[in-house]
């Protein structure tokens, strides 16, 4: 199964989850979240993923200047991204055990 | 890594034409998260790897963007980008700063003069920072207009070459120039504080913020529009402190030989005839405006304390005493020659209501 599919569903969650704790540019977010394990996920999708979550107002940013190159806009997560977080954990828990159980049945 | 510098280049051009149909605001964030991305990436790059390699087609990569953001794909166009035309509010509001810049370059070398002419300059950016204050601190879309990227490409230097470590090397003293710039500024307020308030005022006002405008400038670039007319300003009051300073220089060796004084002859007494060329003694002398006319005290003067108390007598009366050196007393000699009897006949003696001496001439003076 391909799993760029699934990631499409959860990628928000993902995103919130490595910012939860740092704050992050761009590329440092797609860093965090292949470091997790999430190999494939698309630079791109990131960088979009990033935009909506931020245009829905879970986010804010900040720009810091950058010695060489261009200045770096950093992302944090705000109390609406927080509680939207605390909500998809939740959701996705109860989606993934249930799934699990399909799947145990399955294998039994 | 100049290829790479062109792959960027090339990448993100690509990627902004892929964008083009979004509102111009959000286009302008994109385009600051992935510049900053590119960059990054093309650091990392592999001799023979390309951005392409990486990340597969600017346009591939903008439209994976489009999907995870949640923008309608690119052919549904957005009617944001087809009004406005060739004078966007970015173009209006870049050109606005370089004029505003020109104009305060010129009005500095006239501002300690007329500190009001800066009002011009004012306006004008006020105005163009008004247009595009809301396009936030990167002003991505004057970046991103061809005038700019033209000037960019001009300003560019090849790593490693003597103009580029000259560049490096100016860059560096930017934090300097920003301390001599609120220095010209604060020298032109203390020059202007004796007469204008209000350009003091303002003047030191604009020295203070500048030491804050070149550093905040760096991360927003919205305070382009304190910080380069600030830099223009102190420029033009360079040049005024210069020019001033010259023409004083000049004015001071040159004064005696352009503009020589009249010759006036320092007399020490005077000395009054009548008609019939009799010395006229205690004479008391006054000007139109009643003022007593006192003729320059010579060191022949009566003051000298050999003699004692200076003898009270009015400054104005003639002939005053002469010492005598011999036995060093005061007392009133005739001049060595006598009455021109030729000047005599010439003096106003047809009017024969000359004041007495004892009556100051304020009766008979000129009105005013």
């Amino acid at each position: 199964m391909d799993t760029s599919q699934l990631l499409k569903g959860v990628l928000d969650l993902a995103v919130l989850a490595v910012l939860r704790k740092d704050d992050g540019y761009g590329y440092d977010v797609v860093r965090r979240l292949r470091a997790g394990g999430l190999n494939e996920v698309g630079d791109a999708s990131v960088y979009g993923t990033l935009r909506r979550l931020y245009n829905a107002g879970m986010l804010t940013s900040y720009v810091v200047p950058s010695e060489e190159g261009p200045h770096r806009k950093y992302y944090s997560i705000n109390e609406t991204g927080r509680a939207r977080l605390a909500e998809s954990r939740e959701t996705w828990r109860s989606f993934a055990s249930t799934l699990d159980g399909l799947l145990e049945e399955v294998a039994a | 890594m100049n290829t790479q510098a062109l792959g960027v280049e090339y990448y993100l051009a690509g990627m902004r034409a892929a964008l083009d149909d979004l509102p111009p605001n959000e286009v302008a964030e994109i385009m600051e998260d992935v510049e900053a991305h590119v960059a990054e990436l093309s650091t990392e790059l592999g001799d023979d790897e390309t951005l392409e390699q990486r990340l597969g087609s600017p346009e591939l990569y903008a439209q994976e963007l489009r999907q995870a953001a949640g923008y309608p794909p690119k052919t549904e166009r957005l009617p944001v980008t087809t009004k406005g035309g060739w004078l966007t509010r970015p173009r209006a509001a870049a050109w606005g700063l370089v004029a505003a810049t020109g104009v305060t370059l010129l009005a500095g070398v006239a501002a300690l003069r007329e500190p009001a002419i800066l009002l011009l300059p004012a306006v004008i950016l006020v105005l163009s920072l008004a247009l595009v204050h809301d396009r936030g601190p990167l002003q991505q879309e004057i970046m991103n207009l061809p005038e700019t990227h033209r000037l960019k490409k001009w300003l560019a230097v090849e790593p490693g070459t003597p103009a580029e470590r000259a560049l490096t090397y100016l860059t560096s003293l930017q934090p300097a120039w920003w301390l001599i710039r609120a220095g010209l500024l604060g020298l032109g307020a203390v020059l202007l504080a004796g007469r204008d308030i209000l350009g003091f005022l303002a003047l030191a006002a604009i020295a203070v913020v500048s030491v804050f405008a070149g550093p905040r400038a760096k991360v927003d670039r919205r305070w382009l529009w304190f910080s380069l007319p600030a830099s223009a300003l102190a420029v033009g009051l360079l040049f005024q402190v210069i020019d001033v300073t010259a023409n004083q220089l000049a004015y001071g060796s040159s004064s005696r030989s352009s503009y020589p004084q009249p010759i006036v002859e320092p007399y020490q007494n005077i000395y009054v005839y009548d008609e019939n060329g009799k010395l006229l003694t205690n004479v008391l002398l006054y000007d139109q405006d009643g003022q007593p006319i006192n003729a320059p005290r010579g060191y022949n003067s009566c003051n000298d304390p050999g003699n004692g108390p200076e003898p009270v007598i009015p400054a104005n009366r003639y002939p005053r005493p002469k010492i005598d050196y011999e036995n060093g007393v005061c007392y009133t000699v005739a001049p060595s020659v006598s009455a021109p009897s030729s000047t005599a006949s010439t003096a106003p003696s047809s009017s024969g209501s000359a004041p007495s001496s004892s009556v100051p001439p304020t009766s008979v003076s000129p009105s005013k």
